[in-house]
C-alpha cells in the first residue's frame, strides 16, 4: 500500500473524530458504507492459559475475554440503526444527550495493512473519548478500533468497525455517544 | 426512624436515598438477609464453571462442583482476605489464594495450605477453615438466589405472589430460559434504590423519558404504548411489576409469529388468565428486577456500592426452546433498545437516576418529600391475578417497595398498605 493511501486513511480518520465533536451527525453516517457492521462488544477478565490461580479448569470453557459475535454487546449495529440513533438524538427528548454532552475523540496508533479484497484496507487504530457533561461530570473511555475501511471515490467507507473498550466494568452512567 | 415512608399519603423522605447511616444500616438489615439474586444457571453449564458476583458489597464466587451441585461463597482467603478469585467467569476444579498460597476445592473446601502440618499446631484443622459459605442458596426456575440468613423462609415463600408472575417469562415454553452469554456491566452514581423503584413499578415514566427512542423506531410509538391497558402489581415482600393486557411489537413480523406459534403452548402451561397478560418490568426486593416489554428481554441486578453509587450488571434472557433466529432476534433488540449504557432507554435511565440522586444527597431543614400520589388509594383485588391490583401507571408498587423496607429497617412507617380495605 502506499504512504498516500496510509496518509488519506489517517485524515479520514481525523476528519470522522471531528464530524463526532461537532455532533455532525448526518455528515458522520455518511461516512458509513451500507453494509456496515459496528460492534462493541464487552470486555471481562478471565483467568490466562497457564494461571496457577486455578487447576483442573478446561481451556475450552474458560471463556472469551471478549464476548462473541452471538453473545451481548454494548452495540451491534447496523447503518440502519445507527441512522436511527442519530434520529433519535433529533428529536429534542433524548435526554442522555440534551442538552448535549462535550466530547474529545482522540484517535492514535494508526496502522493500515491491505484486505482481502481489492481497495479495502484493514486499520487498527486507538482512541480516547473524553466526554464532559452539564457541569462537572466527566468520563473517559478508552480502547482499540479495528476499521475495515473501504476505497470510495476519493475517499473512504467505513465497512466494518469493532470496537475493543480497555474497560471491564464501564465507570459512566451510560454511552451516549459514538466510539 | 420514624415516617421516612409515608404509605397513607403516599410520600417518602430524600433521606433515606443518601444517609450514610442509613445505607450502612442496610447492608446488614437488607443485604445481609434477603434473598440476593447470584446467577442464572445457565452461566453456570459445566461441572466446574464459576461466575463472581456480589451480595451486597459481598464479593462472591458461584460454583458448579465436579458433582454438578451449585455453590456460593464468601470470595476472599479465610487466611488474610485475599480475594481468591480475581476473574469474572472460567472453570476450575480449585482455587489458589495468590498471597499466601492456601488452595480452596470449587466446593468450598480448604484442600492444601503451605507449611501444613508441619509449621502448624496440631489444632489447625483444614476443615474448619473452608470458605464461609453463603447460608443457602436456591434455584426457582433457572434463577439461582442466596440469602445470609440461614433461618430465611424458603425461597418460593420469600417471592410468594411473585413467583406466579416470574413464571410468565421463566416457564412460558417448555426448556425454560437461558442467558445469552455476556454481561454488561456499568456505573451509575445514585442510590441504588432509585433503580429499585424504577423497576419495582414506574411504567409513568416510560412515555416521558423514552420519547426519543420510541419516536426512533427502538420500541412501540408512544401512541400505542400509551393506548395499551396494563396492570401494575404490588406482589407482596416489596416485590412487583407491570403488565401489558396485550402484547407489544408485533408489527415485528419475527414477534407476531412467535406470539401466535407458542400462544397454546403459553397456556398449557401457565393457565389463560397468566398467558394473556405480558409483563413489562418488575422487581424482585431488594436490587434485581427485568424489562421484557415488547421484544426487549433482559434481567438485571444493581449492585449497591455506597450510597452514592451502583454497579449495573445486565443480561439478556431468552426462552431455550426458541430457535436461533429468534434468540438473534431478541438479542439486538434487547442490546440496542433497552440493555446496557449505550442502549437508547437505558442512556436516558442513567441521565435520571444520576440527576435525582445528584439533587437528593444533601438535607435541606425542611425535608422536600418525594410524591407517590399517581393512583393513591385505589388498588383492588382481581380474580385470577395474586397480589395488589391497581392500573397502570401506578405507584402501588414503590409504596410495596418502601413498605417492605421500612419493615426490614425497623422505620415506623405512617399507615400500611397490605389490606386491600385501607387502600381503596
Amino acid at each position: 500500500m502506499s504512504p498516500e493511501d496510509h496518509r488519506s486513511i489517517e485524515l479520514f480518520l481525523y476528519l470522522e473524530a471531528r464530524l463526532l465533536d461537532q455532533r455532525r451527525y448526518r455528515d458522520w453516517l455518511d461516512l458509513l458504507a451500507d453494509d456496515l457492521q459496528y460492534w462493541v462488544p464487552i470486555r471481562s477478565t478471565r483467568f490466562g492459559n497457564k494461571s496457577h490461580a486455578i487447576t483442573g479448569g478446561k481451556v475450552e470453557l474458560q471463556g472469551a475475554e471478549i464476548t462473541r459475535r452471538d453473545e451481548l454487546a454494548y452495540m451491534d449495529d447496523t447503518k440502519v440503526t445507527l441512522r436511527m440513533r442519530v434520529e433519535r438524538l433529533e428529536t429534542g427528548t433524548a435526554w442522555a444527550e440534551e442538552p448535549p454532552s462535550r466530547t474529545t475523540h482522540l484517535i492514535t496508533n494508526i496502522e493500515v495493512e491491505p484486505a482481502t479484497n481489492t481497495g479495502e484496507f484493514q486499520v487498527f487504530s486507538n482512541f480516547l473519548m473524553f466526554r464532559s457533561r452539564l457541569e462537572t461530570e466527566e468520563d473517559v473511555v478508552v480502547g482499540n478500533r479495528e476499521d475495515l475501511l473501504r476505497r470510495h471515490g476519493d475517499g473512504w467507507l467505513i465497512a466494518r468497525r469493532k470496537v475493543v473498550l480497555t474497560h471491564n466494568v464501564l465507570s459512566a452512567k451510560n454511552l451516549s455517544t459514538f466510539l | 426512624m420514624n415516617g421516612e415512608i409515608d404509605l397513607d399519603n403516599g410520600s417518602v423522605s430524600r433521606r433515606i436515598f443518601f444517609d450514610p447511616d442509613i445505607y450502612r444500616e442496610e447492608l446488614t438489615r437488607i443485604f445481609g438477609r434477603c434473598w440476593l439474586f447470584l446467577a442464572h444457571e445457565s452461566q453456570l453449564a459445566n461441572p466446574g464453571d464459576f461466575i463472581t458476583t456480589y451480595m451486597g458489597e459481598v464479593p462472591i464466587i458461584v460454583t458448579r462442583s465436579k458433582s454438578g451441585v451449585l455453590g456460593a461463597f464468601f470470595n476472599s482467603c479465610r487466611h488474610r482476605g485475599m480475594r481468591i478469585c480475581r476473574a469474572d467467569a472460567g472453570n476450575a476444579n480449585t482455587f489458589m489464594c495468590s498471597y499466601h498460597g492456601w488452595v480452596y476445592r470449587n466446593d468450598g473446601r480448604l484442600q492444601a495450605v503451605p507449611r501444613h502440618p508441619d509449621g502448624y499446631p496440631e489444632k489447625m484443622k483444614l476443615g474448619e477453615w473452608d470458605l464461609v459459605p453463603v447460608g443457602k442458596i436456591a434455584n426457582y426456575k433457572g434463577l439461582v438466589f442466596g440469602t445470609w440468613d440461614p433461618t430465611a423462609p424458603s425461597l418460593v415463600d420469600y417471592l410468594g405472589d411473585m413467583a406466579h408472575y416470574l413464571d410468565i417469562i421463566l416457564d412460558r415454553r417448555e426448556g425454560g430460559t437461558e442467558f445469552v452469554g455476556g454481561t454488561q456491566k456499568w456505573t451509575i452514581q445514585c442510590n441504588w434504590k432509585f433503580v429499585s423503584d424504577n423497576h419495582v413499578g414506574d411504567s409513568y415514566h416510560t412515555p416521558v423519558t423514552h420519547h426519543s427512542g420510541m419516536v426512533a423506531g427502538f420500541y412501540s410509538r408512544p401512541s400505542e404504548r400509551l393506548s395499551t391497558p396494563g396492570y401494575s402489581v404490588a406482589a407482596g415482600n416489596g416485590h412487583g411489576l407491570c403488565l401489558f393486557r396485550k402484547p407489544l411489537r408485533t408489527d415485528l413480523p419475527l414477534m407476531k409469529a412467535y406470539v401466535e406459534d407458542h400462544q397454546a403452548e403459553a397456556e398449557a402451561r401457565l393457565g389463560q388468565p397468566r398467558a394473556s397478560v405480558w409483563p413489562v418490568n418488575g422487581a424482585v426486593f431488594p436490587n434485581f428486577g427485568f424489562v421484557v416489554a415488547g421484544a426487549f428481554r433482559t434481567f438485571r441486578i444493581w449492585h449497591p456500592k455506597g450510597p452514592d453509587k451502583v454497579e449495573m450488571w445486565s443480561w439478556c434472557i431468552v426462552d431455550s426452546a426458541a430457535d436461533p433466529a429468534f434468540k438473534e432476534f431478541i438479542r439486538l433488540e434487547t442490546l440496542r433498545g433497552q440493555s446496557g449504557p449505550a442502549s437508547t432507554f437505558e442512556q436516558d435511565d442513567g441521565e435520571n437516576f444520576k440527576e435525582c440522586h445528584s439533587c437528593s444527597r444533601v438535607p435541606l431543614p425542611e425535608d422536600p418529600r418525594f410524591n407517590y400520589m399517581l393512583r393513591l388509594r385505589t388498588a383492588r383485588e382481581e380474580v385470577d391475578f395474586p397480589g395488589r391490583m391497581n392500573d397502570m401507571p401506578s405507584e402501588t408498587n414503590q409504596l410495596g417497595f418502601y413498605e417492605r423496607w421500612a419493615a426490614l429497617m425497623e422505620c415506623v412507617p405512617q399507615g400500611q398498605t397490605r389490606g386491600i380495605s385501607h387502600e381503596s
